[in-house]
């Protein structure tokens, strides 16, 4: 393949909503099937309740609603992506899980046009044979949620995922 | 000698010991301006620099060992007679205790030794030694305590030491350095606490690994928490659950007590500090330690140590006064200044009292009217313990001149904010002339804590029990349980005041609230000085209430485990945290001063008679204050506030009977019941419907003792006449002009015994 000195990211690649992701492969602590999540009434939209993770609370992020897509169908399995970036965990729930990859860094380019429509955590895409491959950046995803204010008195469901 | 720098193990244990050492050297330093003549505290001085020298050659720091070297040669002249002990002596000895102090700090920031410049330093010491007293006379500042510049409150230099002893002998929690003789354990063995003996005893454990002890011990707690649900026929395998259990429980509790320290590490310093503000300010200041070995979680010692910090320099800056004015006034030059920690009711209590002269209430109080705090006619007319809450208000200082040690105006208000974030109280009395006491009250730990359980809606929720006062179920039948409006905001009507109360299923977004209007429960709490109820789904006692049988919504006293939830969901600000119940559900803890503030409940404004408010954190003392009660025969009866645990309102037949005893059962709690009037030695009158328990005690369900009628909180008018003492009685006094009956609350508790 390429020279060894060239410098590679390693990511772990993921599907939401029919686009490619990839996240830091370091962060990634496991992956697990989505199952019944306590909610958190007052949070942020894109929180979608709290997985108990043994003994740790680990709040889950729906990518779906982080990024701005459409909820996926009822039927559908999701996928937990547990992250763990300085002590502070959570978890992606996201629509399937792909594979680790290694990505020559200088090939990984700015993005030109917006996938989806939130795409202020994307900072950077790929080329890959499948198509794009939207690289995040764990710090942005995590900070624009806590500035979301949510107003009081939404209607939560009960659970997500499953 | 060199080329050791990558040994960061041993670097990190050399900076660790080295730094508890220096905390021994102040203490030392000061013992010996005392007595000079201790030759037993001038060899332990001379040992610890010795060590500390010694170290720093075998790392390379050329710095500290030629600083060492220096203080090492001085110390050598005093311990041989060859020079006496004054001013310039400790000076210059506490200025290279600093110099130590900041050469470590900076090996531990940066690796290395830093930029300063210490030679100055050390030619000083090596002049003092020598006995050129007029070369360095020249430089009068020179013996100035260096500390004074630094910020009010300084970094804690030791804390950050990422490792904590074990400790099986509680006063002894400071492992010798290696290679330092084992005779120096005798030599100090008739100092005071902490005596350094006990190397055989600890060991030093990273805090990252005791952290992770507690989660998995939580996890077991969890699993044998689901082994317990499942119901098993076999007696064998129920036996094996029983120990189990019983092992757990023990498990957990001594788990918990790896991560308590004493709080001896906060107050190591405060000698020092006090000896150098004292000269600073030009006072003479009398340092009392009690208590130094009452045990505190980890995380929390660091919580308390800056506002501690403050509240000591408070006291010397602004409590104690000059020599010249305290001796004016009578009293002995040297003021002092006493710490005090001890263990009160499952929470530590810390009192900072000195004998100086005390808050100026009338200062405080024309502050507060300039501050535009309070209206001038109003100010006039509060009660002066009520003027000194100002104290905490934002930006509050009435020293007349900032001085270089506090009276920044940041002060008591950061104290009260930092103490109340990790659940505990500050109050303050103050006397003119003769002093001020500060009390803190903090919890022993925060990992775990008990709770009580509710439900509102779909979801459950804990409330953190140490702030429950009460519990209201809803009648709207009757007066003083119903929600009323006032001027648009929810109300209860609790013994004539008026408590807002916040709907929690609206407030969470879960439903309207009108669901549980009717047949709600009112948690009422107690944060800082407000109260307030949280309206949340009815609480039933299980087995009674079979009307509702089928949904019974069990309130329940548990102690949970709490877990972090992760800075994305501590933003929102009202849930302190998470927790796993037995059957593995995730119940989210609320965090009541949030809640508060995010439920925007506007000042209820009381009605002309103000009861004196219940509730644990009241500021008038707690120790004279009674409730008062009818009983169903009629009589009327009193108990001091500080026993009783809370009330609660139980419709009578939920009253079951074990044995020939009555129990309430909530969840997994029982709460034995005593007959107030049966206490009494009358005979017990048929109870109406309700049936109101006071409950006493420590215990999770405590003893639950059954009146007709609460009727007020008041203050006691007279002292107790135990003449007058009598079966379950401890005398009478006067409470509301009426003599009313003590009850004897150990007989209450000795009547629940089998």
């Amino acid at each position: 393949m390429t020279a060894s000195s060239e410098r590679v990211q390693q990511a772990c690649a993921f599907m939401v909503a029919d686009h490619c992701f990839a996240i830091d492969a370091d962060l990634v602590t496991e992956v697990l099937p989505g199952g019944s999540l306590s909610p958190v009434p007052l949070a942020p939209e894109s929180i979608v309740g709290l997985l108990h993770l043994r003994g740790r609370i680990v709040p889950v992020i729906d990518m779906r609603r982080r990024l701005g897509f459409a909820a996926p169908p009822p039927s559908a399995v999701r996928t937990h992506l547990v992250l763990r970036q300085q002590d502070e965990w959570y978890s992606l729930l996201v629509d399937e899980v792909l594979d680790v990859h290694d990505y020559p860094a200088e090939r990984i380019e700015q993005p030109a046009k917006p996938v989806g429509p939130a795409t202020d955590a994307v900072s950077g895409v790929f080329p890959g044979p499948a198509g794009l491959v939207h690289f995040l950046d764990p710090q942005r995803i995590v900070q624009s949620l806590v500035r979301q204010r949510t107003a009081p008195f939404i209607r939560h469901g009960a659970s997500h995922g499953g | 000698m060199g080329g050791l720098n990558d040994n960061a193990e041993f670097i990190q244990e050399f900076l660790v010991e080295s730094t508890e050492n220096l905390d021994q050297l102040d203490r030392d330093l000061i013992a010996l301006e005392q007595a000079p003549a201790d030759e037993d505290r001038l060899a332990s001085i001379f040992r610890t620099v010795h060590t500390i020298k010694g170290n720093s050659g075998f790392f390379g720091f050329s710095k500290l060992g030629a600083l060492t070297h220096s203080g090492e040669h001085l110390l050598g002249k005093l311990r041989d007679g060859k020079l006496s002990f004054d001013d310039r002596v400790t000076g210059s000895l506490y200025s290279m205790v600093d110099a130590v102090r900041s050469i470590l700090q900076s090996i531990e920031a940066t690796g290395s030794e830093g930029e300063q410049d210490f030679r100055e330093l050390a030619q000083r010491l090596t002049a003092v030694a020598a006995g050129e007293g007029s070369a360095v006379a020249a430089k009068p500042t020179a013996a100035a305590p260096k500390p004074v510049e630094k910020p009010p409150i300084p970094a804690p230099a030791p804390s950050r030491a990422p490792a904590l002893s074990l400790s099986v002998d509680p006063g002894a929690f400071a492992p010798e350095p290696p290679e330092v003789p084992a005779e120096k354990a005798a030599d100090k063995s008739a100092e005071p606490p902490p005596a350094r003996s006990a190397t055989e005893s600890t060991i030093r454990v990273d805090v990252g690994l005791v952290a992770s002890i507690l989660d998995l011990v939580g996890e077991l707690v969890l699993a044998r928490n689901q082994l317990r649900s499942i119901e098993n026929i076999d007696p064998a395998m129920q036996a094996v659950v029983q120990r189990i259990n019983a092992v757990t429980n023990a498990l957990q509790e001594t788990a918990v007590k790896t991560r308590l320290q004493p709080i001896e590490q906060v107050f190591s310093k405060f000698p020092r500090t006090v000896r150098d503000l004292a000269v600073a300010c030009g006072k003479e200041v009398r340092l009392v330690i009690d208590g130094a070995d009452t045990e505190l979680d980890r995380t929390l010692i660091e919580s308390i140590r800056d506002p501690l910090t403050h509240l000591v320099r408070n006291a010397v800056d602004h409590g104690i006064e000059s020599p010249a004015i305290r001796e004016a006034a009578g009293k002995p030059r040297a003021g002092t200044l006493s710490l005090r920690a001890f263990n009160e009711s499952g929470q530590v209590t810390i009192e900072v009292q000195d004998d100086g002269g005390g808050i100026p209430v009338e200062a405080v109080r024309a502050k507060a009217v300039a501050k535009g705090l309070v209206a001038a006619d109003v100010a006039a007319t509060l009660p002066d313990e009520q003027v000194l809450q100002f104290i905490f208000a934002p930006g509050f200082s009435t020293a007349a001149a900032v001085t270089a040690v506090s009276g920044r105006g940041v002060g008591m208000d950061v104290v009260k904010t930092n103490i109340e974030a990790i659940g505990g109280t500050v109050d303050l009395q103050s006397v003119a002339g003769v002093g001020t006491t500060i009390r803190v009250r903090v919890p022993l730990t925060l990992a775990i804590m008990p709770a009580l359980i509710i439900r509102s809606g779909s979801e459950r929720l804990a409330i953190p029990q140490a702030a429950v006062s009460e519990l209201v179920p809803l009648r709207p039948d009757r007066d003083g349980a119903r929600i009323e409006g006032l001027e648009g905001a929810a109300v209860i009507r609790l013994r004539g005041r008026l408590v807002p109360v916040v709907f929690l299923d609206e407030f969470l977004g879960l439903r309207d609230g009108t669901a549980c209007r009717d047949d709600g429960t009112v948690v009422v709490v107690r944060v800082d000085d407000h109260e307030f109820g949280i309206v949340v789904d009815g609480l039933r006692t299980a087995g009674g209430g079979s009307v509702v049988a089928a949904t019974a919504e069990v309130a329940s006293l548990t102690t949970i485990v709490v877990k972090p939830i992760g800075s994305l969901l501590a933003q929102a600000g009202i849930y302190a945290g998470a927790s796993v119940l037995g059957d593995g559900r995730v119940v989210l803890i609320l965090d009541l001063r949030g809640l508060l503030r995010a439920a925007e409940l506007p000042p209820v404004k009381q009605p002309a008679e103000v009861s004196v408010a219940g509730g644990a954190t009241g500021k008038t003392g707690g120790d004279d204050r009674y409730l008062v009660c009818r009983t169903a025969a009629g009589r009327r009866i009193a108990m001091p506030l500080a026993v009783v645990r809370r009330l609660e309102h139980v419709p009578a037949n939920d009253l079951q009977s074990v044995g020939a005893k009555r129990v309430v059962r909530r969840g997994d709690v029982f709460t034995p019941v005593v007959d107030a009037d049966g206490l009494l030695g009358s005979v017990p009158v048929l109870q109406p419907d309700t049936v109101h328990l006071v409950v006493l005690g420590e215990t999770a369900g405590g003893v639950g003792l059954a009146v007709r009628q609460i009727l007020d909180v008041a203050l006691a008018e007279s002292p107790l006449q135990t003449a007058l003492a009598s079966c379950g009685v401890v005398g009478s006094l006067s409470l509301g002009g009426i003599a009313t009956e003590v009850i004897d609350i150990d007989s209450a508790r000795a009547a629940n015994q089998p």
